[in-house]
């Protein structure tokens, strides 16, 4: 039996078994970490071989039900994607040894545990399907199982609200994809993707776009990303991890596999994949700077980096329009490589801010403070993620957003179109490095810096020794690419060559760039090494004391006077009004004995707001219209059957 | 040889050159000015003190001055003084400096951050805020070096068969460079318009303002490192203006240095007739700088077509 499918099964006995041993808490957490952590590496050592040269291996087909045929097939593209998959869950997993520790919950979190496999198990199908019918399958599995990790805390009414938007997401989302498959299906005559490419050129744009609005409400393009601030806060951390961390990455999945097998060579299709990254893009780390619920904030830097990858697709897809391989080449790497490396920092975030949730108790930021001294393991591992969310050398954030810069600069001397579109790339990249480093210097600085501004956060302790653990690893990856990428780099270049229309001239291209990024992160890494080693001498035999903050003359200074982290963004989001909407609300001081002021302000997301008045609230008018049809009569509704029936027999 | 030797002119001289901007000043306010070499005898009489530490601070606040010296310090190795080639180049340095730019700037708001200092709190926002607009011009202004020799690296840009300079072809479109640029030093070294070193309400500044709580060798680096950081705008501009040849030898560090004075007098000139802008103007004055050269991006359309 293949190793892969071997896997598969281990990880589907690891999700069983804690369905058959929730009695004794510990052991059913254990022996199910053991097991799933088994599973795991043995799909990553199935996969090995493909990740190191081009190949093809078909793991399975079997005809069912005498009418489709499932089959699954591992190429060297799917497993760069499966890469994520096998390396972040099993982090997860470890990490919820201690953060799920109630043990009069267990049959809970036995099913959690369980469906947590299912999910795994069905990522690693989807990146494998090789037709319509074994994609379409797997792809409900994935939304259905991550439904049920969302609804963990199903008693809270909030959880229940996001579950349902999340499922109604989930389940438009699947029916635009259903569409796609069913309008590919009657235009090529086969359910395999490879014969798509027969379909003529009109109803590929169709099935293409369809396709944007299917697998973009999964991966959370801007206006389609409106479950993510929901679903993200009310699923358990380590699940958030994973579907910010992994699972949206399946919806890109799912585009590049389809852009692949409709082999368009169009410029439209990659402008407009590029207009949406830039939008996402930018949008995303504006309205994650208004947010002050941590995961809400780390939901909207999903959309964002999710534009990145965008952008790097796009400007891809217009190199291989214009027939420029060496941008297609940049594009398409940096691109592939942003969802590795944004698959480690973000479950990075995601598990800190899991673990500050659990020790404070508090998901506003601005009544954290102070906790790097009170948590340094979560707090330096949070810092380390930050630093390469905002793309900022040398850590891996860096590496995969300068691959795309300089695929974008390839195409400046592209004339017309071409130019305008490389440009306004390079522009959105420098906005969103610049907020995201500013979004993340006010999480950093208000949760982590400063004085706790709150009893609770006073009071937080480090969490546990398998909660850190995972935080520390996947820290130690982020600077691990970011200093040594020529492996890493070398890895996407094998998954690119999935692609047939990309000649190798980009290959050498980009290994030998990456080697030069490299040298020059060592390069700094040195420097300020020796500036370490200067500050060192200089403070030699120096008198060093400790006193308070300087308060610029104010002798009473107390926490609450702490600069909060939205003021520290409010000029940057007021900047950017059209698009974002502020609510304030000010009760104003109008007597001479001023009562107790109140100021609050809210951000609202433009994308919500116009969907629920423009879309939601017109289509629950005109349905309530119609709801003298459900009156509650058994006897009339089995008139309704016979009428239909009859009507069907007539007529059809 | 020649490239270590420049590197190290340059990293000594760049703390003269504020001096100048001081003495500009002081002449234009009929004052005879601090010695030309005050800011050496600041960093020597910073570097004998020890530090007072807020209580509030954890480890990242030392982090700030050291990781913007260092960034500010790899600025200076990638790049070309008066022609001669680089220490260390490759064809995409640019983006990598300017980000390094950045990580320094990043760890510098931490450090105020750390502080717990409301004025501290305030000044990082303002800096993160301008810093993100500024980022948008320099990027405008790679858009179209590239799209002027198709290069990536400072080496690249004035180096080789065409650099880029005012006095070769479409040296016009430069004009507009050199005034954003000029526009992007002031607001990245915090110098009047947008922000006032010199001024002594914390309210009112930026970058002062981040650094209240640094003492001794601590600040002493900050100020090297905005030394630097200065100095290497000064130089990317100046380098613009004239086209070094590396057989020109002497003449051209005296060129180099006369320009890079002249940018400092210009500061100083600045700084003396100009009051400093409203904070919520402060963007504005960025944004024209990104104009300019967006321009000068767009007209490239029309010239190579």
């Amino acid at each position: 039996m293949n190793t892969f499918l071997l896997a598969l099964t281990v990880l589907f006995a690891a999700g069983l078994f804690p369905l058959l041993s929730c009695r004794h808490f510990t052991l059913m957490k254990g022996g199910y970490l053991t097991l799933t952590g088994a599973g795991c590496l043995m799909g990553l050592y199935a996969i090995l071989p493909a990740l190191q040269e081009p190949l093809a291996i078909r793991l399975f087909a079997h005809s069912w039900l005498q009418l489709f045929t499932l089959s699954f097939q591992l190429n060297s593209l799917s497993a760069f994607f499966l890469v994520p998959i096998f390396g972040i869950c099993p982090l997860a997993a470890l990490y919820s040894f201690h953060y799920l520790d109630d043990p009069s919950h267990n049959i809970r979190t036995a099913v959690n545990l369980f469906f947590f496999n299912i999910l795994i198990i069905s990522m690693a199908l989807v990146t494998t399907a090789d037709n319509i019918i074994s994609y379409a399958l797997v792809w409900e599995l994935m939304s259905l199982s991550s439904f049920f990790l969302v609804m963990h805390e199903y008693q809270n009414e909030p959880t229940r609200k996001a579950g349902y938007i999340y499922i109604i997401f989930t389940q438009v989302g699947a029916m635009f994809i259903f569409a796609t498959f069913a309008l590919a299906y009657s235009a090529s005559g086969s359910g395999d993707f490879t014969a798509f490419a027969a379909i003529p050129g009109s109803i590929k744009l169709v099935v293409f776009f369809l396709a944007l609005v299917g697998f973009g409400s999964k991966a959370g393009i801007f206006p389609l990303h409106v479950w993510l601030p929901h679903a993200h806060p009310a699923a358990p951390s380590h699940i958030s991890a994973i579907m910010s961390g992994v699972m949206i990455k399946m919806g890109i999945y799912g585009i590049l596999r389809l852009y692949l097998s409709l082999r368009v060579t169009e410029l439209i299709y990659g402008q407009t994949v590029l207009s949406f990254g830039i939008i996402s893009g930018i949008l995303g780390v504006v309205y994650a700077l208004g947010k002050h619920d941590l995961k809400k904030l780390l939901a909207y830097h999903s959309v964002e980096n999710i534009g990145i990858i965008l952008i790097g697709m796009g400007i891809g897809m217009i190199g291989v329009a214009t027939d420029n391989m060496v941008m297609a080449s940049f594009g398409f790497a940096g691109s592939l490589l942003h969802i590795l490396n944004h698959s480690i920092f973000k479950s990075l975030l995601f598990l800190g801010a899991g673990a500050v949730l659990q020790g404070t108790g508090i998901r506003h930021i601005d009544q954290q403070g102070g906790l790097i001294k009170r948590m340094p393991t979560t707090g330096k591992t949070f810092l380390v993620g930050s630093i390469s969310i905002s793309g900022l050398p040398p850590f891996n954030g860096f590496v995969s957003e300068f691959l795309i810069y300089y695929g974008a600069f390839q195409g400046l001397l592209l004339n017309g179109s071409g130019f305008i579109f490389s440009m306004l790339a390079i522009l959105a990249l420098a906005i969103i490095g610049g907020l995201a480093a500013a979004c993340f210097s006010k999480v950093v600085g208000v949760v982590f810096l400063g004085e706790p501004r709150t009893e609770a956060a006073a009071r937080a302790s480090e969490a546990g020794r398998t909660m850190t653990l995972p935080m520390v690893i996947l820290a130690g990856a982020c600077l691990l690419i970011g200093i040594l990428p020529g492996p890493f780099v070398q890895m996407v270049m094998v998954g690119l060559s999935s692609i047939p229309v990309l000649s190798p001239v980009g290959t050498e291209a980009v290994a030998l760039l990456s080697s030069k990024l490299a040298l020059a992160g060592r390069l700094f890494l040195g420097v300020l090494l020796f500036a370490l080693l200067l500050r060192k001498l200089l403070y030699l035999r120096k008198e060093i004391s400790r006193g308070p903050t300087w308060g610029c003359g104010f002798t009473q200074p107390s926490v609450r006077i702490q600069y909060t982290g939205s003021s520290y963004a409010m000029s940057i989001i007021d900047f950017f009004r059209p698009f974002v909407q502020i609510r304030t609300r000010y009760s104003g001081i109008n007597r001479i004995f001023p009562d107790r002021a109140s100021y609050t302000t809210r951000v609202d997301d433009i994308a919500e707001t116009a969907m629920v008045e423009r879309f939601v609230t017109p289509l629950l008018y005109l349905l309530s219209k119609l709801r003298w049809i459900q009156h509650g009569h058994i006897q009339l509704y089995i008139g309704y059957i016979i009428v239909t029936i009859i009507a069907l027999l007539l007529f059809i | 040889m020649e490239s270590t030797l420049s590197l190290a002119i340059a990293l000594v001289t760049a703390p003269l050159f504020p001096g100048i901007i001081l003495k500009v000043k002081a002449f234009m306010a009929g004052k005879k000015g601090p010695p030309l070499l005050i800011k050496y005898f600041t960093l020597f009489k910073l570097l004998r003190k020890g530090s007072v530490y807020s209580e509030s601070s954890s480890f990242i606040f030392p982090l700030g001055p050291t990781v913007s010296l260092a960034a500010a310090l790899m600025a200076l190795l990638f790049f070309p003084f008066c022609g001669a080639a680089p220490l260390v180049s490759f064809h995409g340095d640019v983006i990598v400096l300017f980000y390094l730019l950045a990580m320094g700037r990043f760890f510098t708001v931490l450090a105020a951050l750390d502080t717990a200092s409301p004025f501290e709190g305030m000044g990082a926002a303002r800096e993160v805020f301008f810093s993100t607009l500024a980022e948008v011009t320099i990027f405008t202004v790679l858009i179209l070096f590239y799209r002027l020799n198709s290069s990536l690296s400072f080496a690249e840009y004035f180096r080789g068969e065409s650099p880029i300079c005012l006095l070769n072809t479409s040296g016009a479109l430069l004009l507009f460079v050199i005034v954003s640029l000029f526009m992007v030093l002031l607001t990245e070294n915090s110098r009047v318009p947008v922000d006032d070193p010199a001024t002594h309400l914390e309210l009112t500044m930026i970058h002062e303002v981040m650094i209240l709580d640094h003492s001794g060798p601590d600040l002493a680096l900050i100020e090297l490192g905005s030394f630097y950081k200065l100095f290497f705008y000064a130089a990317f501009i100046s380098q613009l203006c004239y086209p070094f040849q590396p057989a020109d030898g002497p003449l051209n560090s005296l060129i180099f240095y006369g320009l890079i004075t002249l940018i400092y007098v210009t500061v100083g000139i600045t700084e003396s007739i100009m009051a400093r802008l409203k904070m919520n103007s402060v963007p504005q004055f960025i944004l024209t700088s990104f104009a300019l050269v967006f321009f000068a991006a767009i007209l490239t359309m029309g010239v190579f077509q």
